[in-house]
């Protein structure tokens, strides 16, 4: 099992009702899968995952991407700063 | 390349142009193409509304990175592109406030340099995690973004 750290921003904290969160999950799991983990684990969060934006470690991050040890992953809306 | 100036930061402060401009401006440095950007009361374009105020939220470190990014893009494309200066402001902010500063300087004003700032706004409202709740009469609604980052992005 690998912990990891979340972070959750603008649309998506307030639906998680959280800004973080800590979470042991399996060593080969994917973004596609955290995200399916977090729709079933927070219902809140399950229409906001189909749209969802993923960082891994302040990158970036798609479906097939595999989380890595201690990642710090964000999850966020797209962007709407200016 | 590297001797020139480049700023990037998310700041809860007054974004402060003199100050920002002057550490941008070099010797050889004859034009800045600034652009800024502020909370606007009044929206009469596509679905018209008031606005009281804004607040904006970042994402600090990643957002941080992100501008140092859209600095280096820059300087890729507009290779006479001499200081950049890159700023968002974050927090409760009211109108007429500005929210954002991009500032590229270059020797002479037909370098590309206007080009360089209005690429420089472009790729900050598609890459920089930034976000805006907007507070108006009737209640208040986040803002988002249509720009899905591409890998490597």
């Amino acid at each position: 099992m690998n912990r990891i750290r979340l972070l959750f921003f603008a649309t998506i904290r307030d639906r998680a009702g959280t800004k973080s969160l800590e979470m042991e999950i399996p060593a080969d799991m994917t973004i596609l899968q955290l995200k399916e983990k977090l729709g079933t684990d927070y219902p809140n969060l399950k229409e906001s995952m189909k749209s969802v934006l993923v960082t891994i470690n302040r990158e970036y991050a798609f479906d097939e991407a595999v989380v890595p040890p201690n990642a710090e992953i964000a999850l966020f809306p797209p962007v709407s700063g200016g | 390349m590297t001797q020139f100036p480049t700023i990037y930061s998310i700041t809860e402060s007054e974004i402060d142009l003199n100050d920002l401009l002057a550490k941008i401006t070099l010797t050889s440095t004859g034009a800045a193409a600034i652009f800024t950007g502020m909370v606007r009361g009044v929206t009469s374009r596509g679905d018209a509304h008031e606005t009281e105020y804004l607040e904006y939220e970042s994402y600090v470190p990643m957002a941080e990175e992100k501008m140092k990014q859209v600095a280096d893009e820059i300087r890729e494309r507009w290779s006479v592109v001499e200081g950049i200066a890159i700023v968002q402001r974050i927090g409760k902010l009211y109108p007429k406030t500005p929210t954002v500063l991009i500032a590229c300087t270059a020797a002479h004003r037909d370098t590309g340099v206007f080009e360089a700032a209005r690429y420089g706004i472009d790729r900050l409202k598609e890459i920089v995690p930034v976000w805006k709740k907007e507070i108006g009469p009737d209640g208040q609604e986040w803002v988002e973004g249509d720009y899905i980052p591409k890998p490597g992005e």
